[in-house]
């Protein structure tokens, strides 16, 4: 006599449902999280628009970010900068009546990072700078963003496509960018 | 297909909910954390972020006086190295010297001014200002002076030179009182005694072991701890592989081996306490062997009549020919050296031992040149001599008992801990109406105090310093703060001048601040050094010396013709060393030495240092009691084994390391640990030794003899792991050290 | 011809066992280190803490033998008393040609550059530890642990290197990233190459008896090619075949005198 399963499957099929329906849940969740809110492109504290001060004030990147030819990192531009010019421009608009109170109070501005890289990661804005490579290859064109948005996936594959292509000295070896 | 019941699709809704919540969750929990890019308010013009900025000052974690360059990112030390420039430290540094910035981003450093609420010692402090604590002793202090009653305030100093050293003598006196004290545990007080009374020279000479080709080292760990390390480790190694076809033979006298022992070529154990009684029988030999030729040759011949080579050698424990041999040595082989201190200056006879080692320097002609003892001219800015001796500090706990003193100001040095529990030190605080502790720590002293006014560490603070012993000609550096203070603390100077003005002591210290005070010494510095000594080549100098982190003067001393007197000669003795409690009863020696990592306790706070396996034996992180292999046989205890060690003054116990070259009679134990306060890496670890030390002295000096105790080892029966990070201890065969014979030259 | 990163694993093993091959590489950084001047001070193992951002791991670690020391000195003794001698020797990462640790990861977390270092990389890292039991010099360290810095020590660490985590191997680099700031400053000089001295590992640079000397023995004017020379040159488990980078000089022994 033969003992059949079926029933028990029978027993087991809506827990098998729910159990379904939850995973489903699982990657619509998951789906939505990666599709609305990708972090890609974080609200700042002052709407800065690149637009206004790249493009529309044709001010090169160099003249904010100016370590990015000399140091690993491009630096980003004192309170005081910000003050140096607006004291004079546009003084009345909210964003900038913004920028003056933290000068006032002698506080830095917390900008969030658009482009971070994890801390095993040494990525020298030196030498790429010098190496000509412009800054739009990474960044994509900001000049163009009222708020700045992520273009590229500052993953290890795509950092190694480009040492390829360009037949980077020692490009490929891992202590080029972990130590 | 059925129909979906209520209840089922009620579970598949919140199946569903559950799982986009929990999917929506895992989303974001693998997302990158956020991240803030902070600019300055006001771009920072010393440094560029992203770019290393370097600092040259001076090290002030040992009394050598290293030269250091530190490198900052970001406006943060990262990493002290030697400063290439300095020619004590010659771009080199010891990791004591490296742990500085444990120093400054110490977790327990004390980051405001505190006053005591509770009982004395009860550790209960309240927050105060710099305001309130400084008006508190000013007054304390303004009354006591308008009263004629200034000596009743006693101010107890980490030893400092330079400008510090300086304006704590004008504070002092402007206060009218003497009671001025550097206090520093080791304090090599018997070495500038025996200085002074054969050569007549106040300070240290130099000892130029990088041109020696013969050293002779008596109970001196001169690349451990003693005067200059680092500079030492740069001249032994120079002596031996610098010079083509030359290599210095380096021969070392202790009764446990220390670094130095284990780099020397050869070790003699001689009894503890008859180093000098060795030295003289050297002394016989070169002088009786005619490898002395000096005027004066008879009245050493008659004077070193009286130590014959079987006399020492009976008494030293050292055989005749090794005598014979060492003296042929040292005598033929030039230029040679021979340099005493560590444990051979801490006994009741050191002096004598001290001066009787001299005496081998005088007869072979090692004065003055080359490869010998050259004496330093005068330091650009003289230090008062005020090194406290353990008399003194007696004198002073004494004078604390009778209630002549009121106010106790203690900066930086730790008398609580550093002093032998027979001092009864900590009790004689008590009867001080009001201690002030300017140190940076809450270490046992500063925990007795009843106002805290916390320092800068000197990564923080300007100072200067001209370092003792010299190199042979004038040097001295200026120290710079590396990074803004971290806490609310104040320089040490700035305190002093701060309470100065306070007091009212007007123009004897007229400066705002160190800084001040600094740049007219040195304009003096520079209007002695050059013709054109006006303001504006000040700057340049003064910017040129900041920069370089040195300032040196070709001036070296021309060679003095020391010539000994021969009622000097006809003093030389050594008496017998005297040890506390009978030997019967108390059967071994015990031999405290300065751990190389923790110094005299001041590193204890230091992680890096407590990490640091200690170099001759791998223990970290605690306390151990040196035991020679055949002692702990016969008391029947290995490794681990905890014994008490017990002196008449007081009784420790710790576990037992059987170390292989130790004296059978003498057992040792690191000082550094046992710390009762002193923040989270240094308490409750290990045992002090100092605590149970006879309070024997040198009579001249009063310094404390510290070499000069017996105890007795008394099995506890208990058993601890001894944390340590060697393995096997001999090679078996593996040949991993290799060696090679020198071909006698 | 393949490109480099078309090769296997395998091949490329291959190719470092050809005699010869690391004479083509850039540079062949070596380190001596003179046993006669050692004195064993340890200002190596600091100097290795303070820039190499290693754990501070306290005592219980050490006392389970989980310390993590990119540079030790090992103590041998000799002889009894009182005929007792201690030798030192320094140990770190020998940076062998024929590294035994590398063909044995199953990741290749450490492999062999293009400078002749051995390189080890912590996030490829998946703690399998077996090259810390194929390495003969134990030079190998295993974080165990999640390390902790007690606020502000956190200040102190090297901005240039990985704080490892839990459950990687970690070892000696030679300092790369002084090896790499040296090679940036040559580029920014217009230099192909860096000179001799211009980069110091920290042990290097820290020690007070200059009993290290490191640089580039494809360099034949470089003081490490001269150091190397030395006739009381040797390397230490030679019988493995190993070739390591580091070279010892042998301590000198004298007869009484």
């Amino acid at each position: 006599m033969g003992v059949s399963i079926v029933p028990a499957l029978r027993a087991l099929k809506p827990a098998a449902l729910t159990v379904a329906t939850g995973l489903a849940g699982v990657l619509v969740g998951f789906w939505a999280n990666a599709a609305f809110f990708p972090g890609t492109s974080p609200r700042q504290p002052i709407e800065f628009s690149h637009k206004i001060h790249a493009t529309d004030n044709a001010i090169p990147c160099l003249y904010c970010h100016t370590q990015a030819r000399r140091s690993t990192v491009a630096g980003v531009p004192s309170v005081r900068k910000c003050v140096d010019c607006h004291n004079i421009v546009a003084k009345d608009r909210p964003q900038i009546r913004k920028v003056m109170s933290y000068w006032a109070n002698q506080q830095p501005i917390p900008w969030i990072k658009v482009h971070d890289l994890p801390d095993f990661v040494y990525f020298p804005h030196k030498r790429h700078v010098q190496a000509g490579v412009a800054c739009q290859t990474c960044h994509g064109k900001v000049e163009t963003m009222h708020r700045v948005k992520r273009v590229a996936p500052l993953k290890m594959g795509w950092c190694l496509d480009c040492h390829k292509a360009h037949a980077v000295e020692h490009g490929l070896d891992c202590w080029t960018c972990h130590k | 297909m059925a129909k979906l019941e209520r209840r089922d699709f009620l579970k598949l809704v919140g199946a569903g909910s559950v799982g986009v919540g929990a999917g929506f969750m895992l989303a974001q929990s693998i997302k990158h954390p956020l991240e803030h890019l902070i600019p300055y308010p006001i771009p920072p013009e010393e440094f560029s972020p992203g770019v290393a900025t370097w600092y040259n000052s001076v090290c002030s974690m040992c009394p050598a006086g290293c030269g250091i360059s530190v490198r900052t990112r970001e406006g943060r030390p990262k990493i002290i190295q030697g400063n290439p420039s300095h020619p004590v430290s010659q771009g080199r540094l010891c990791g004591l010297g490296q742990s500085g910035v444990h120093v400054l981003y110490n977790p327990d450093r004390l980051t405001t001014p505190l006053l005591r609420t509770g009982d004395r010692g009860a550790g209960a402090f309240v927050p105060t200002t710099w305001d309130e604590g400084l008006a508190k002793i000013a007054e304390r202090l303004r009354t006591l002076r308008e009263n004629d009653r200034g000596n009743r305030i006693c101010f107890l100093s980490e030893g400092v030179r330079g400008h510090l050293a300086m304006v704590f003598e004008r504070f002092m006196e402007q206060l009218g009182s003497q009671r001025l004290w550097h206090f520093d545990f080791a304090h090599p007080r018997t070495l500038y005694e025996a200085n002074q009374r054969l050569f007549g020279e106040q300070h240290l000479p130099y000892y130029d072991l990088k041109n020696a080709r013969y050293l002779l080292s008596f109970g001196a760990d001169f690349l451990g701890h003693w005067l200059s390390p680092v500079h030492h480790s740069l001249g032994l190694a120079h002596s031996r592989q610098g010079r083509p076809g030359v290599r210095g033979k380096f021969v070392q006298i202790e009764p446990r081996m220390s670094l130095s022992g284990a780099a020397a070529d050869e070790w003699i154990a001689a009894r503890p306490g008859t180093e000098g009684l060795l030295a003289l029988g050297l002394a016989h030999r070169i002088v009786s062997a005619g490898h002395y030729r000096g005027p004066d040759r008879d009245g050493w011949a008659d004077k070193l009549s009286r130590y014959p080579a079987e006399r020492v050698a009976r008494e030293t424990g050292v055989d005749a020919d090794t005598i014979a041999r060492l003296a042929d040595s040292f005598a033929q082989t030039q230029p040679s050296l021979a340099i005493g201190g560590g444990a051979a200056g801490n006994h009741t006879n050191g002096v004598d031992i001290l001066i009787a080692v001299n005496v081998l320097n005088y007869l072979a002609g090692n004065l003055g040149g080359a490869g010998g003892l050259v004496f330093n001219p005068p330091p650009a800015v003289d230090s008062p001599r005020r090194h406290a001796s353990y008399r003194t500090m007696l004198d002073l706990a004494a004078e604390a008992r009778a209630g002549q003193i009121e106010v106790l100001i203690v900066n930086k040095t730790n008398p609580v801990f550093a002093l032998p529990a027979a001092a009864e030190f900590k009790e004689a605080l008590a009867r001080i109406p009001l201690i002030v502790s300017l140190s940076s720590f809450m270490d046992e002293t500063t925990a007795l105090a009843d106002l805290v006014l916390p320092s800068h560490t000197y990564l923080e603070s300007w100072g200067d310093d001209f370092p003792e012993p010299g190199v042979g000609f004038p040097v001295g550096a200026i120290s710079q703060p590396v990074v803004s203070p971290l806490y609310d603390t104040r320089a040490t100077g700035d305190i002093i001048l701060g309470l100065s003005q306070r007091v009212g002591l007007g123009t004897a210290l007229p400066w705002a601040n160190m800084e001040e005070c600094l740049k007219q010494g040195w304009r003096e510095i520079h209007q002695r050094g050059s013709q054109n000594g006006d303001a504006e080549s000040f700057e340049t100098f003064w910017t040129s010396v900041l920069q370089a982190g040195v300032w040196g003067q070709d001036a070296h001393r021309a060679a003095p013709a020391v010539n000994i007197e021969p009622r000097v000669i006809d003093g030389i003795d050594v008496e017998a060393p005297r040890f506390s409690a009978a030997s019967e009863e108390y059967s071994f020696i015990l031999h405290p030495y300065l751990s190389t990592g923790l110094h005299d306790g001041r590193g204890a706070n230091l992680p890096w240092m407590q990490e640091l396996p200690d170099p001759l034996t791998s223990v970290v992180y605690g306390s151990w009691v040196e035991l020679n292999p055949v002692t702990a046989q016969q008391l029947g205890v290995s490794e681990g084994d905890v014994v008490d060690v017990q002196s008449a003054h007081g009784r420790i116990s710790a576990p037992v390391y059987i170390y292989p070259a130790i004296r059978p009679d003498v057992v040792a134990m690191p000082i550094g640990q046992g710390h009762d306060e002193y923040g989270r890496y240094a308490q409750r670890r290990g045992v002090n030794p100092i605590q149970i030390l006879a309070p024997e002295m040198e009579p001249s000096t009063g310094a404390l003899a510290w070499s000069a105790t017996r105890v007795k080892l008394v099995p506890t029966g208990r058993r601890v792991k001894l944390v340590k990070t060697d393995g096997a201890s001999r090679q078996l065969g593996r040949n991993i050290v290799r060696t090679i014979k020198a071909v006698s030259s | 011809m393949k490109r480099d990163d078309e090769r296997g694993m395998h091949e490329k093993w291959r190719e470092y066992r050809r005699p010869g091959y690391y004479e083509e590489l850039d540079y062949a950084w070596t380190m001596t280190i003179d046993l006669d001047r050692c004195t064993g001070c340890e200002a190596c193992v600091t100097a290795c803490k303070a820039e190499n951002n290693l754990p501070i791991v306290g005592e219980k670690a050490f006392a389970q033998g989980r310390e993590i020391q990119w540079m030790r000195i090992e103590r041998y003794w000799e002889g009894e008393y009182p005929n007792a001698r201690l030798r030192f020797i320094p140990m770190l990462c020998q940076h062998c040609e024929a590294a035994p640790c590398e063909t044995v990861c199953p990741v290749t977390a450490t492999y062999h550059n293009q400078d002749g270092l051995n390189a080890q990389i912590y996030n490829r890292c998946i703690g399998t530890r077996s090259c810390a039991v194929y390495c003969p010099y134990e030079v190998r360290y295993f974080n165990y642990n999640n390390h902790h810095w007690d606020p502000p020590l956190d200040q102190q660490l090297n901005p240039d290197v990985t704080v490892r985590e839990k459950g990687v191997m970690e070892k000696c680099t030679f300092c790369i990233q002084r090896i790499r700031q040296a090679k940036d400053l040559a580029k920014d000089d217009g230099r192909r190459r860096v000179r001799d001295g211009e980069v110091q590992p920290a042990c290097v640079q820290a020690c007070p008896a200059e009993a290290l000397v490191f640089g580039d023995r494809k360099d034949p004017a470089s003081r490490v090619s001269a150091s190397m020379n030395d006739p009381r040159a040797y390397r230490v488990l030679d019988e493995l075949n190993t070739r390591p980078s580091v070279i010892y000089l042998k301590k000198v022994t004298t007869d009484a005198g």
